[in-house]
């Protein structure tokens, strides 16, 4: 791995004002496993920020740490210069999640559910309904709206909690697997979302397996494997002119699929 | 194939054992119970064996036709409390149904509950032991019939709860029907009581007649045709007792092989309505949040199944309670009197495992940040709003069944005492000990496997605190039944004005730890 670059986290584009989240030392333990191992990452503001990683890395782990959704056993998460987990009244409201694997309350409708997420953090009802119908027309769930999420297919369900964390205006939005289960159509419309919502000034942080995706869409990246950050910051840097897959690879200490199944030979 | 599925069970069990403690320590309560049972069963059989035939035929018909109840009715209760070998889960594997089927019986042999049915059915061979050989022979042959119907009743009716349970409406409708069935119960324990008990005692020889052609009784009432000279008649409820088991095992493969081909599926049609949570919520943001919440939860009580089923088995108890004393005749106070009291302190405490019935989808909660005591307050405020009126109609129904007008004050402020207390108490341990609940849209009978150990110590503590909260209001109460009636509005008072301290206590406790501890909560929940 490389330690060069695991010590520099993120690249700052704007280095007078406070990442959009810092990551500090995290660590997170599932009995004997040690998921997170005293992670580091700075995502800048304004950045379209992709995190990539094999299955069981912690990306899921540090991504709920980093959300709110699980207490880490050490370490700080900062939003905007917010500490996470003492003034979570404060840092809330400017986060934005998609957790992925958890459920919503599908005895909802679509509708229901934003309007839900909206309340709950307790804003005026005149403001969500208005971003409600902004919302399913823009994410083309109208259709969908007086249905309960129970009945949902898997993207709709990824794209009616995408609603929900857009509701409040967040400033930071931290997507886990938001394509996944996503048709291409939809995926296209996300993309376009989260594209200005960047060029407005806002920050995206999103996980995914898939490599062509992330080099796509984003303009920084970082790399965790075994609980911590490979490699991380400007999409160029990191992929240091190869293919992201390739530096995949190479950081993980990974071959490619080799060891071939030589029975499996349909005659 | 017998092997195979029997060792997998056991490499199952023992992973289980080997993860969570509780398994073991229930494991062994479980047995020890059983055990301490064996003295009992065995006094019970030998006493019988000295009884006239008149005697020990009723008996023993009934022993078997409650057995077989039980066998056939709590798996299915408490569904998924052992599913480590179920036909879904070889859906995949392509065997054939006919090895199969047997194989699963086999392994669900491997319990403290069949270890135990298998007793009871020997037991009944020492009862007839006393015959000569002829019939112990008969009573030997007829106790594996005996003990074989009841783990295939426990199969089939398992089974036949997938299978109808498979759709959301058919879930929907079971939970219905289990709170109307405990409705149902009441007329028919009336009558019962109402028949008198020497009239119900003269009627079990008949009955026992009849359950002996049935398989509840054939393979228990065999022995005792052998005991009394008809030969022909023992031989033929032993062929019966037989063909019963052949019965279910038949049934049993046409289901495995049922759920092998074609798995429940769990998609239904789906329904529309529009956004009904805008309107009801305004001022200040906490408000809107708890508005929110509480509306949420009241479209739960009334759309989700697993809640109609949880507050069926919380009625259980208070209802049987209730109707015991009244069929029985407390001296002191008609049951009808504690009906009230008894549903009230049944629904509040009900809710003490509450949180864990979001299951993940809590999530939005911590994620927005929702104020503790909102969120606690709104779950409150949604019980409440269909709860207090009901009790108070059984308050006032049951004083005036039991013709005590008078004790109506008496009756509401024990009734919201015991309420307040129970849902006090149920919103702090909904944040401190939550055990794992079924998920939405699973069978609303569901527990989760190995959950059994820590919802016993949450329901431990909770009942305790309970308890402990409603001593005073309780005194009161017993005092204004027993002494005078001059106590009925202190109780009234002290209900009311306890219940809503305990409540208000147990939102504003539950939501300061519900702050503090909202994301160690959301990861306990599945």
């Amino acid at each position: 791995m490389s330690t060069a670059e695991a010590s520099t986290p993120g690249g700052g584009t704007r280095p007078s004002s406070p990442p959009a989240l810092r990551l500090r030392g995290l660590v997170k333990r599932f009995g004997e496993t040690l998921a997170v191992d005293s992670l580091d990452l700075d995502i800048p503001a304004g950045s379209m920020f992709g995190v990539v990683g094999p299955n069981g890395a912690g990306k899921t782990t540090t991504l709920s740490m980093a959300t709110g959704l699980l207490a880490p056993d050490a370490g700080t998460v900062e939003v905007l210069g917010v500490d996470l987990w003492r003034e979570p009244a404060r840092a809330k409201p400017l986060l934005g999640v998609l957790p992925d694997g958890l459920r919503v309350f599908d005895r909802l409708t679509g509708a229901e559910l934003i309007s839900y997420a909206g309340l709950l953090r307790g804003m005026p009802q005149d403001v969500i309904a208005e971003r409600r119908d902004d919302l399913l027309s823009a994410l083309d769930l109208h259709g969908a709206a007086r249905t309960l999420v129970a009945d949902f297919s898997a993207g709709m369900s990824k794209k009616i909690t995408l609603a929900c964390a857009l509701v409040h205006a967040p400033r930071l939005l931290v997507l886990d697997e938001p394509f996944e289960a996503v048709d291409p159509v939809s995926a296209g419309v996300i993309r376009r979302i989260l594209g200005e919502f960047v060029e407005q000034g806002g920050t995206v942080v999103l996980s995914s397996h898939v490599m062509a995706l992330v080099e796509r869409m984003c303009d920084h990246v970082a790399v965790i494997g075994a609980g911590r950050v490979l490699a991380a910051g400007a999409l160029d840097e990191v992929r240091a002119g190869i293919e992201l897959e390739e530096r995949f690879f190479d950081l993980l200490g990974a071959k490619g699929p080799e060891a071939g199944l030589s029975w499996l030979r349909p005659s | 194939m017998v092997a195979a599925v029997v060792a997998l069970k056991l490499r199952l069990l023992r992973n289980t054992m080997s993860r969570e403690l509780w398994r073991v320590i229930l494991f062994v309560l479980g047995a020890l119970w059983a055990l301490s049972m064996l003295p009992g069963l065995l006094g019970g059989a030998r006493w019988l064996s000295g009884q006239e035939l008149l005697v020990q035929r009723p008996a023993v018909v009934i022993v078997g036709t409650v057995l077989l109840l039980g066998w056939l009715v709590i798996p299915v209760l408490m569904f998924g409390a052992d599913e480590t070998v179920t036909p879904r889960k070889f859906a995949t594997l392509g065997l054939d149904p006919r090895r199969l089927a047997p194989a699963l019986v086999v392994a669900a042999m491997l319990s403290v509950p069949a270890v135990f049915a298998a007793f009871v059915n020997l037991a009944n061979v020492v009862v007839w032991s006393g015959y000569g050989a002829p019939t112990t022979a008969i009573a030997l042959l007829s106790a594996p019939a005996g003990f074989l119907t009841c783990v295939l009743a426990a199969r089939v009716s398992t089974g036949l709860a997938t299978r109808l349970l498979s759709s959301r409406r058919a879930r929907k409708v079971a939970a219905a029907l289990a709170v109307g069935a405990l409705v149902l119960l009441v007329p028919f324990l009336l009558a019962l009581g109402a028949a008198g008990l020497e009239n119900v005692l003269a009627g079990l020889p008949e009955l026992a007649r009849v359950l002996a052609f049935t398989p509840f009784g054939a393979a228990w009432a065999a022995p005792s045709y052998a005991a009394e000279g008809s030969w022909v008649a023992a031989g033929g409820h032993l062929l019966l007792a037989w063909g019963w088991v052949g019965a279910g095992l038949l049934l049993w493969i046409s289901q495995v092989d049922g759920l092998l081909v074609d798995p429940p599926s769990t998609v239904g049609a789906s329904r529309r309505r529009a956004d009904a949570f805008l309107e009801s919520a305004s001022g200040p943001p906490v408000l809107r949040a708890t508005a929110a919440v509480a509306r949420r939860s009241l479209r739960y009580w009334f759309g989700d199944p697993r809640y109609l089923s949880a507050l069926a088995s919380t009625l259980l108890l208070p209802l049987l309670i209730a109707l015991l004393l009244t069929v029985v005749g407390a001296r002191e106070v008609s049951g009808w009197v504690l009906l009230a009291p008894l549903v009230a302190g049944a629904v509040g405490w009900g809710r003490h495992n509450d949180t864990a019935f979001d299951g993940t989808a809590f999530w939005m909660h911590v994620s927005a940040g929702v104020p503790g005591v909102a969120d606690r307050a709104g779950r409150a405020l949604a019980l409440a709003a269909w709860a207090v009126p009901l009790v108070l109609v059984l308050a006032l129904g049951g004083v005036s069944l039991a013709g005590r007008e008078e004790l109506l004050g008496a009756a509401v402020g024990l009734a919201l005492g015991l309420f307040g207390a129970g849902l006090g108490v149920a919103m702090v341990s909904s944040v401190l000990l939550p055990y794992p609940a079924p998920r939405a849209g699973e069978s609303p009978f569901a527990t989760e496997t190995g959950s059994v150990g820590a919802s016993l110590v949450a329901q431990l503590i909770s009942t305790t605190v309970t308890g402990v909260l409603a001593i005073p209001v309780t005194i009161l109460f017993w005092l204004a039944v027993t002494r005078e009636e001059g106590f009925a509005l202190a109780t009234l008072l002290v209900g009311v004005l306890g219940g809503t301290a305990t409540l208000v206590g147990g939102v504003v406790l539950g939501g300061r730890l519900l702050d503090a501890r909202g994301a160690q909560l959301l990861s306990r929940l599945r």
